[in-house]
């Protein structure tokens, strides 16, 4: 009975056959690969038998062949009782809103979970989740990617050392780690400060040790600065080893030290400049396509930038192929600005300037520049400059036991 | 070409012990007490009341008699019947 297996889903429908010989307009149905089930006859010129719903349209064209009328006397199986229900209003309008309702609270945040953290800090975590939107109740739709929120946290709490965010059906889960910070060893094994970088020494505070150098002297990298052997005056060979006291020495050797940098400026620079107007629209995503919902109207803007950020839906634990789409255009406007000569040195000065503190660090200075070679070729100027710089040129270096000895 | 055909189906099933509905192309009627009748490979319904069922075959027809018959199943060389049957009769033409 394979062939009727699933009929009630797909549907079927009995029929009233009426004519002469009514069996063998079955028959004919049945050559035609049309499955027939309970056939019988009701009277010398009527017989019933079930088809199912897909072979109606087949069964008319038999019938317009042969001399039997039809009638159709039940219909029974999932179609027809779906649609019975499709015209309950009550019951659909309750269905829709029962699927709405569980979207509606799918897509809202129902825990945010804080793991891994002293209570303070978490405290702190919880403070700037809430000034992002981020609490329970809120509407998840109009919040950033876990990745946004997990860089945004790592940039306002500064006590974490890393903090990963993580949306689970309707939790977000957040496991942090404290920066730990680590209080130095304030017992060290002694010694020495060496140069990194040549230079002159321009200033010098020492709070242990003795002092190899003194101020305007010349160093080149590997010297010692400072030295972690106290008594080295010391001349008696025999009482070297018993006067000498080793520390750690401590200290800051400012000097000043010169870098030869190229930098290359356009005479001509175009940038876009954002002028704040903004209009925000809202879509509903289904896949590639985009139903707008809210803001119809062409912002008119000569040139525009545009910001997506696509939120998915969830039913359930569910994603479902729907995205809520905030898109925000701003305008924009190009600039163009020409500069000569004299303004480009300038820049280029200010720019190499930037970079060399942004690679040596903040406490580095640049006190003096100077222009060694200036070429204009295809609309750029290109710069070599010798930059002097105030920096601390120390490293810690320790002292061997063994080399020490040998002294 | 028929002749030589007619002649080896049964030396067929002789010898190679091939089931005889399929090579003589017979009806297959399988009865299941009084209630039940499967008949395969017939040749198409010639006639059906509540009380008799009359099938053609290859060489006539296979007439069931019984009382209060329903086609289960309808398929193109394939009919379970239901019912109570009396008997199973070959007309030959």
């Amino acid at each position: 009975m394979k062939h009727t297996q699933g009929k009630f889903l797909s549907g079927y429908v009995t029929i009233l056959v009426k004519g002469n010989m009514p069996e063998l307009f079955f028959q004919k149905c049945v050559e035609q690969g049309i499955s027939v089930w309970n056939v019988r006859k009701k009277g010398v010129d009527s017989c019933v038998g079930n088809v199912k719903l897909s072979d109606i349209h087949a069964i008319k064209q038999i019938k317009r062949r042969g001399n039997y009328r039809i009638s159709f006397i039940g219909r029974k199986g999932f179609p027809f009782l779906f649609h019975r229900f499709i015209k309950r209003k009550e019951v659909l309008f309750g269905l829709l809103i029962g699927i709405f309702a569980i979207i509606f609270l799918s897509n809202i945040i129902w825990k945010v979970d804080i793991n891994g953290l002293p209570k303070e800090i978490e405290e702190k975590v919880v403070k700037q989740l809430e000034s992002y939107g981020i609490h329970q109740g809120a509407w998840t739709l109009s919040l950033g990617t876990p990745s946004d929120i997990q860089k945004k946290l790592m940039r306002d709490v500064p006590e974490l050392l890393w903090i990963g965010v993580q949306k689970k059906g309707t939790t977000f889960q957040l496991e942090g780690v404290e920066k730990l910070i680590v209080k130095e060893d304030k017992v060290k094994g002694p010694r020495h400060l060496v140069a990194t970088k040549k230079g002159t020494i321009k200033k010098m505070y020492i709070s242990k040790g003795v002092p190899q150098v003194a101020v305007n002297d010349f160093v080149k990298p590997g010297d010692v600065l400072v030295s972690g052997v106290l008594n080295q005056s010391e001349e008696n060979n025999k009482e070297k080893d018993k006067n000498k006291v080793f520390v750690a020495s401590e200290g800051q050797v400012i000097a000043n030290t010169w870098y030869e940098v190229a930098v290359s400026i356009p005479l001509e620079a175009k940038y876009e400049v954002l002028t704040g107007k903004q209009e925000k629209r809202y879509y509903m995503g289904i896949n590639d396509f985009q139903v707008p919902i809210w803001g119809f109207k062409t912002p008119e803007y000569a040139d525009i930038f545009v910001e997506q950020n696509e939120n998915p839906i969830y039913f359930l634990k569910w994603k479902l192929p729907f995205q809520f789409i905030e898109s925000s255009i701003s305008e924009k406007t190009y600039h163009t600005t020409k500069r000569t000569k004299e303004e480009a040195i300038q820049i280029g000065i200010e720019q190499a300037k930037q970079e060399l503190v942004y690679e040596l660090g903040p406490d580095a200075k640049v006190i003096s520049e100077k222009v060694l070679h200036v070429t204009t070729e295809r609309g750029k100027v290109n710069l070599e400059l010798y930059l002097t710089v105030e920096e601390d040129i120390v490293k810690e270096v320790p002292i061997q036991k063994n080399s020490k000895d040998g002294d | 070409m028929k002749n030589i055909q007619q002649r080896i189906r049964p030396l067929l099933i002789k010898y190679l012990a091939l089931p005889s509905d399929v090579v003589l192309e017979l009806p297959r009627i399988t009865v299941i007490g009084q209630i039940h009748a499967y008949i395969e490979n017939h040749k198409g319904l010639a006639l059906f009341t509540d009380e008799e069922l009359r099938l053609r075959a290859t060489k006539g027809y296979i007439q069931i008699k019984g009382s209060s018959f329903v086609l289960k199943m309808m398929l193109p060389e394939e009919i379970l019947l239901e019912g109570t049957i009396t008997d199973i009769r070959f007309i030959s033409e």
